[in-house]
């Protein structure tokens, strides 16, 4: 390409992309008349003089004061999570009833973040199905899907559309059995997940719940309830994870160093990374099915991240398991917090090789601390992944200022309120539950902070005010692969240091890089 | 090499230095520096100290003849600051070769400095011995003796071959360079009786900017600074300056000392590091350039100049006292930082469980008696293992020491805080001190510290 986007117009001999086209001077010329003409716009003083309002605290009170606007969430809703639950499981094809359209999306937003194809489909409900209800469209869905993508299991949920108009799963399901449509002994685990109750980590606790239950409690009536027969293995639920391809790998060796018998009940890392050699897997890794019912006579189970799974947890609990909860550990207290469970549950020492790890991340750690030291962050993600961040921060000597989730409740606020006292490095720090991010937006300019956490989304709070984003989280759409790398144990902790490190450094570097200006301290060593 | 050998002899013999004077006409032959050890762990080498003295002249090119082991490894590699040029930190080397070792180095030298001129035309270029072309008997002096008459510009030879000696003979012979080939060699537009050069200050981290407002404020001018933040025609004419002041180390004495025997310039030592210490180096250079004729005001406008910036500085430090005090600080530096940051600290309530005095002269462990008393503890010589040891017995809070000690506190579990070359923050002058003493207490309550004193949980008990 030997376009100089700048000077060159657009024919057909010489076609301009996006990023060259409008800064054409005719194309300029067209927008200044158009907007001279046509659009009647304010002054353009006017326009910067409110653009500057918004950065102030008057602008900020009125924001806060919003009740029933949410302006750019940070959360995803019930289906999305439900389908993550899903995929982890053995030749599952996750089923969603409802209208197609909400599944496009949890398609694209699950291909966008892991690079990866993503198998779900839809019943395609309609205006009819509206009205009459979707009856028809489960029986025919189950059948083709069934007959098209021949899984092993099939895993409903449901769009607001199904909700709304109070179409039941358990005997729709039975209906479509009846029918035909699969097998009689084929498996269809359900779970309800509207949309309008909660977010995508509400839609994994329904959905992993459902499976638990299905398989548990006698598959919809079709056979007996299993009889729970205690065993020596822990079960492990890892939760709505951005990092999942990485950090499943990363669990399963930290628990084969552990040594033991484990059990990690949904693994989608394996369908989200599958390698390019010729052969399409629509389905690939996963809990095998005969492992979910085996996995009623654990020992014990570990939640990665709590607030993903606050009916699940209880629901095994009451099948007579150990329940542990932890927040999606990120660093080294919270890694030491898991791998002690893991220790306490499985009566097996801590292997040197993981002390080792730590000793490492606490030498990493310690190298760097001066530069992280004292930075203030802003942090928004899904609520356990905002308590790992946080927790992380603090051990580095960073000072959280802001955390916030669209999706978090009081008793998320109140965790991480907890966890803030307990270091005199979270004392100045807020925490917004249930905030969205043009809240950010305006905590960002009036409290400003020097680095934020977030996903993707956060690329528009970083031009807007200018505080340098690093990417984390779900989704993570403009940045690849990411996903590939653990967050989770001491290696993970050491990948997270690294991607704050890099974007301080990156900063100091770009505030440094003008010749003749600032590059006098745009130094080789930092 | 002849040449070498008497420069190097002229260095040991310098009689500036009160180490020199103390030793026997034999003990002096031998050299300022012990022999290394072959097997230990050493230092930099001569030529290391001789580009690291030179390098943070700005508008120079620095060429280094030799193999690419010499430059390769080590350009752009010191944190010291410009306020103009760049091309001091571009990498110049002739990058001698296998055939280049057959047949000598010379004309490929010569060429290297053709082309260093044609292209960044810079007011000089400063050309580098390494052991290789000393070997092979490649002789710089002739060759940029030849090239500055070709090509009408000053070639500097610098004779650094690595084998010379030590890092610190290195910084010698840097100074024996531009005494020989730089200084005295132009003249200033104009000169004030206000004119002084610093010698000693490499503007690292910007230090030389810490302390220059109070200069400026008090109308002393810098004439030159060697070599921080230095252009070439700066140091060619700095022996129009009324008086020196000697900073940070004996490395550059030579200079100090010659300058003040050619061209009658006085010079003390003084230091920029520390309240008092800052304050006592602009009262003598006050009082040095009243006694060379300038206006006896100065004396008076200096003295409120000092009590104005110590309150404010002592004033910023209170903040800290009640974090500070009590805490065990263990200095691992050299020369006059062994003792001049001693009292800023102790001023905070700290204390100084030890000072390394390895680069410091009698006089230096003269002043840590005098603010550490005589119980002082002073460290001559310390391996990373003894260091390692005292550090791990927790006998103190926090060490202040150069990189290359860092990984030992670190793996002995002890927070460090950077104060040599490669540091990045600046700590000179009355802000300077405010500064370390900021940064000593951000790395004592770093919570990773805790983190590294505790064993893993689960080995508790």
């Amino acid at each position: 390409m030997e376009t100089n986007g700048e000077t060159k117009s657009q024919n057909a001999e010489h076609v301009l992309d996006h990023f060259h086209l409008f800064r054409q001077p005719q194309y300029l010329e067209m927008f200044e008349r158009k907007k001279r003409e046509f659009e009647d716009p304010a002054c353009a003083d006017e326009v910067e003089q409110i653009r500057e309002w918004t950065k102030t605290k008057e602008y900020r009170d009125k924001n806060f004061a919003r009740e029933a606007i949410t302006i750019n969430p940070a959360k995803a809703c019930q289906p999305l999570g439900a389908i993550f639950a899903a995929v982890g499981f053995e030749g599952t094809l996750p089923f969603v009833h409802g209208s197609q359209g909400c599944v496009a999306y949890f398609r694209s937003h699950f291909s966008r973040h892991f690079k990866e194809p993503s198998g779900c489909v839809s019943s395609s409900m309609t205006e009819d199905a509206a009205v009459f209800g979707g009856l028809n469209n489960m029986i025919d869905g189950l059948a083709n899907s069934y007959a098209l993508y021949k899984p092993k299991m099939i895993a409903v949920s449901t769009t607001c559309m199904a909700e709304v108009i109070g179409d039941d799963l358990n005997s729709f399901i039975k209906n479509a059995r009846d029918k035909g449509s699969v097998p009689q002994d084929f498996d269809v685990p359900f779970a309800h997940t509207p949309s309008f109750v909660g977010s995508h980590i509400t839609g994994y606790d329904n959905m992993m719940k459902g499976i638990l239950e299905y398989f548990w409690d006698g598959k919809a009536k079709t056979i007996a309830p299993l009889e729970r027969k205690p065993n020596e293995r822990i079960n492990l639920i890892v939760g709505f994870d951005g990092n999942v391809v990485g950090n499943m790998r990363e669990l399963r060796r930290i628990l084969e160093l552990m040594g033991g018998d484990y059990l990690i009940v949904s693994d989608n890392s394996d369908v989200w990374d599958t390698p390019a050699d010729g052969t399409f897997r629509m389905y690939d890794g996963g809990t095998k099915l005969a492992e979910i019912s085996e996995a009623l006579h654990s020992k014990a189970t570990i939640s990665m991240q709590s607030f993903c799974t606050p009916k699940t947890l209880p629901y095994i609990q009451g099948k007579g398991q150990e329940t542990v909860g932890l927040h999606y550990p990120i660093g080294v207290a919270a890694t030491d917090q898991f791998l002690q469970e893991v220790s306490r549950l499985s009566g097996r020492p801590i292997p040197e090789a993981l002390e080792k790890e730590r000793g490492r991340l606490v030498d990493a750690i310690a190298d760097s601390s001066a530069h992280i030291h004292g930075k203030r962050f802003a942090v928004y993600a899904d609520p356990d992944v905002a308590l790992g961040i946080a927790g992380f921060l603090l051990e580095l000597g960073a000072e959280p200022a802001h955390i916030l989730a669209t999706n978090g409740d009081a008793a998320w606020e109140q965790k991480v309120r907890e966890l803030l006292d307990h270091s005199p490095f979270g004392a100045g720090c807020q925490v917004y539950p249930g905030k969205d991010l043009w809240h950010m937006r305006s905590l960002l300019f009036t409290e400003p902070v020097d680095f934020l956490i977030g996903n993707t989304y956060a690329k528009y709070l970083e031009r807007d005010t200018g505080t340098p984003l690093i990417r984390f989280g779900f989704p993570i759409f403009d940045r690849h692969h990411h996903h590939r790398f653990p967050v989770w144990g001491y290696q993970g902790g050491l990948n997270v240091l690294v991607r704050i490190l890099d974007k301080i450094f990156d900063e100091m570097d770009r505030n440094t890089n003008v010749p003749a200006k600032s590059d006098y301290s745009f130094d080789i060593i930092r | 090499m002849s040449s070498v050998s008497e420069k190097v002899q002229a260095v040991f013999q310098e009689p500036g230095c009160a180490k020199n004077r103390a030793k026997s006409e034999k003990e002096r032959k031998k050299g300022c520096t012990k022999q290394l050890q072959p097997g230990a762990a050493a230092g930099g080498c001569a030529f290391d100290g001789a580009k690291i003295a030179l390098q943070p002249i700005t508008d120079v090119v620095h060429l280094v003849h030799g193999p690419i082991a010499c430059e390769g490894n080590s350009w752009d590699n010191r944190g010291s600051k410009s306020s103009d040029s760049h091309l001091y930190r571009m990498g110049f080397t002739t990058d001698i070769r296998e055939m280049d070792v057959v047949y000598g180095g010379e004309k490929r030298l010569f060429r290297a400095i053709k082309e260093a001129i044609d292209r960044y035309d810079p007011p000089a270029i400063f050309v580098y011995q390494t052991c290789v072309p000393a070997l092979i008997g490649d002789d710089i002096e002739a060759v940029c003796q030849a090239a500055k008459k070709q090509f009408g510009r000053p070639v500097v030879p610098v004779q650094s071959p690595g084998f010379a000696g030590s890092k610190n003979l290195g910084n010698k012979l840097a100074g024996e360079a531009l005494l020989d080939h730089v200084i005295g060699t132009e003249e200033p537009s104009y000169t004030t009786p206000y004119d002084v050069n610093i010698i000693g200050e490499y503007n690292l981290a910007g230090e030389l900017w810490q302390v220059q407002p109070l200069f400026d404020q008090l109308g002393i001018r810098i004439l030159a600074c060697i070599s921080g933040n230095a252009k070439y025609r700066e140091i060619a004419s700095c022996h129009r300056a009324k008086a020196t002041i000697l900073v940070c180390s004996k490395a550059m004495i030579n200079i100090a000392r010659k300058m003040e025997e050619r061209y009658g310039i006085p010079f003390f030592e003084g230091s920029f590091y520390g309240i008092s210490d800052m304050s006592d180096a602009l009262r003598n250079l006050a009082g040095l350039l009243v006694r060379q004729g300038a206006p006896g005001e100065l004396l008076s406008k200096t003295e409120l100049l000092i009590r104005r910036e110590e309150q404010k500085a002592w004033e910023k430090l209170k903040v800290y006292q009640k974090r500070l005090a009590g805490k065990r600080v263990l200095l691992i530096t050299g020369g006059v930082k062994s003792w001049s940051v001693v009292s800023a600290l102790q001023e905070v309530g700290m204390e100084i469980v030890g000072t390394s005095v390895k680069k410091s002269t009698e006089e230096d462990k003269e002043r840590i008696k005098k603010v550490m008393g005589e119980e002082a503890h002073m460290i001559e010589e310390m391996t990373p293992r003894e260091m390692y040891r005292m550090l791990k017995e927790a006998r103190a809070d926090i060490m202040l020491s150069g990189g290359r000690s860092q990984f030992v506190a670190l793996k002995a579990k002890m927070p460090w805080l950077d104060i040599n070359q490669e540091r990045h923050h600046a700590y000179a002058g009355y802000e300077g001190m405010v500064a370390l003493v900021a940064e000593i207490d951000r790395a004592l309550y770093n919570p990773v510290w805790q983190e590294v004193r505790l064993p893993a949980p689960w080995t508790e008990g």
